[in-house]
């Protein structure tokens, strides 16, 4: 089996120091795209990059720039700031564009700079969400279920499209919570595909076994700056979480509505319902599927 | 690769056992109650590592005076501090910067790494990090997002570099889900309250660890 490398973009407009990042980052056993500009970054950048090093001043923008092109392509991607300017000379980047840095001043600055990225690259996040416990194994357990596979994408519009008439709402899906996003499997009501995690209830929902409730996502600390949400006319949800057997979060069972609105205990009580019989189904075709009887 | 902390940090005078490197612990409870000088004692407890502080609920100089009260040395540049209130600090010397506001989360982050690497070009392989507290964070942020990803940066290092975390959150000051959402990031968490005798302490999550009410000390 072949060992993995990170892959790494190597940011800086200066050709001889950027030349020397680049051999020193290889040495770290990293894959390594050199970009002498922020479009250069741009066009280098996709969700198989795993961490981007960025110099901050180039011909056509400054690092922050570098850090908006690198999110807009793949959110989580680590981003660090090797530059030998002071933090205090620095223009101020928006809240969003918070990065790692590496002093170039420090002694031995390039191998101390492979050291950090070597280690974030394989083992960090920048998300801008909260990640599950165990999320490697929880990863490996969605990508186990293709819903297309299994054939189950017409019982789930059945089941979604009963759950908006039971329930009065506009929207009910079954979405997979993947590394970067969730995916709609099944949905009535919208023809949603994907949502980026950051901007998905359901990024919550996975982590507790108990429903999550949002009666109005603007008065809900965690979402009302969320715009996205707006958007896609989401202004109350609740949500039950799906796992498999051994207890790994896959997604979530959902409910949505474009006014705020509450939940009874009957109410929420029967989405659990819904959300046992996403399990189950998925659980006994997936048992099927692998011949296991 | 870089040179690994292969011991265990300690907490010598508080009831909590050794945690593993690259651990982060959130601690929980209200500002006023005992939960700075909680967080201080976990922090100062071992003379021969580096600290970090990010100091949003409080000034630089009030942290150096809470661990001097502790009888924690913060001579020769081991402790350092990123204030989040650029506050009178004149004095203080080059192992206190600043930030203009705990909004600053961009600023926060590059102080904090470039702080990290002063202990690291110094020798500190064991590095202990404060948050004091995440409150300001949260309630000064505009989206709640970036908070998450800030966590999330500072969390990830402390764990590849074998460091330690120690980050206060008042959660009386926030919805019990953010403080759900935040913790998923720890490894742990320390509850602290007032108790007759001072901080009272009880351990979730870490093992080996008081899980009821005890006292700090």
């Amino acid at each position: 089996m072949s060992e993995h490398h990170p892959t790494v973009v190597c940011a800086d407009p200066d050709d001889a120091e950027r030349a020397a990042t680049v051999e020193a980052l290889t040495a770290a056993d990293l894959d390594v795209v050199g970009a002498a500009t922020v479009a250069a970054v741009d066009a280098a950048v996709d969700e198989s990059v795993d961490c981007v090093v960025t110099a901050f001043s180039f011909p056509d923008g400054d690092a922050f720039d570098v850090v908006d092109a690198v999110r807009l392509a793949h959110n989580d991607c680590v981003c660090i700031l090797f530059t030998d300017e002071s933090p205090s000379d620095l223009p101020r980047g928006r809240p969003d564009q918070v990065v790692e840095y590496v002093p170039r001043s420090i002694p031995a600055a390039r191998e101390r700079l492979a050291d950090v990225v070597a280690l974030a690259a394989a083992e960090s996040t920048h998300a801008a969400f909260p990640v599950p416990d165990r999320e490697k194994e929880r990863l490996a357990a969605v990508r186990g279920y293709d819903v297309e596979a299994l054939a189950a994408e017409e019982t789930f519009e059945r089941l979604t499209a009963l759950m908006t008439t039971h329930f009065d709402i506009d929207v009910a899906f079954v979405g997979l919570v993947d590394e970067h996003e969730e995916r709609f499997v099944a949905c009535e009501g919208a023809n949603w595909r994907t949502l980026a995690r950051e901007d998905s209830i359901c990024t919550h929902t996975i982590l507790s076994d108990e429903l999550t409730v949002v009666e109005d996502t603007h008065e809900d600390p965690r979402f009302a700056a969320n715009e996205r949400l707006d958007d896609l006319d989401i202004r109350s949800y609740a949500g039950a979480r799906i796992t498999d057997g051994a207890g790994n979060a896959l997604g979530a069972v959902c409910c949505i509505d474009d006014e705020p609105r509450s939940y009874t205990a009957a109410e929420r009580a029967d989405l659990r319902r819904f959300a046992d019989e996403v399990e189950e189904q998925l659980s006994l075709r997936r048992r099927l599927g692998a011949g296991v009887t | 690769m870089g040179q690994r902390h292969d011991g265990r940090y300690t907490f010598a005078g508080t009831p909590l056992n050794p945690v593993d490197p690259g651990t982060n612990i959130l601690v929980a409870g209200p500002i006023l109650d005992g939960t700075r000088e909680t967080a201080l004692r976990l922090l100062a407890a071992d003379s021969a590592d580096g600290i970090v502080v990010v100091a949003a609920d409080t000034s630089a100089g009030e942290i150096l005076t809470g661990f001097d009260a502790l009888d924690c040395d913060v001579s020769g540049g081991r402790v350092r501090v990123v204030d989040c209130n650029r506050a009178d600090d004149e004095g203080l010397g080059e192992s206190v910067t600043a930030v203009s506001s705990p909004a600053d989360l961009t600023g926060i982050g590059i102080e904090y790494s470039g702080q990290y690497e002063e202990l690291y070009a110094r020798g500190y392989d064991a590095v202990r990090t404060g948050i004091y507290t995440l409150t300001p964070l949260l309630v000064f942020s505009e989206d709640v997002r970036s908070v998450f990803r800030f966590v999330n940066i500072v969390t990830s290092r402390i764990r590849t570099a074998d460091g330690l975390g120690v980050c206060v959150i008042d959660p009386e000051a926030h919805d019990d889900q953010v403080v759900g959402s935040i913790a998923q990031s720890f490894d742990g968490r320390v509850d602290v309250r007032g108790g007759d005798d001072g901080p009272e302490i009880r351990v979730k999550g870490l093992p080996d660890q008081p899980r009821e009410w005890t006292p700090m000390r």
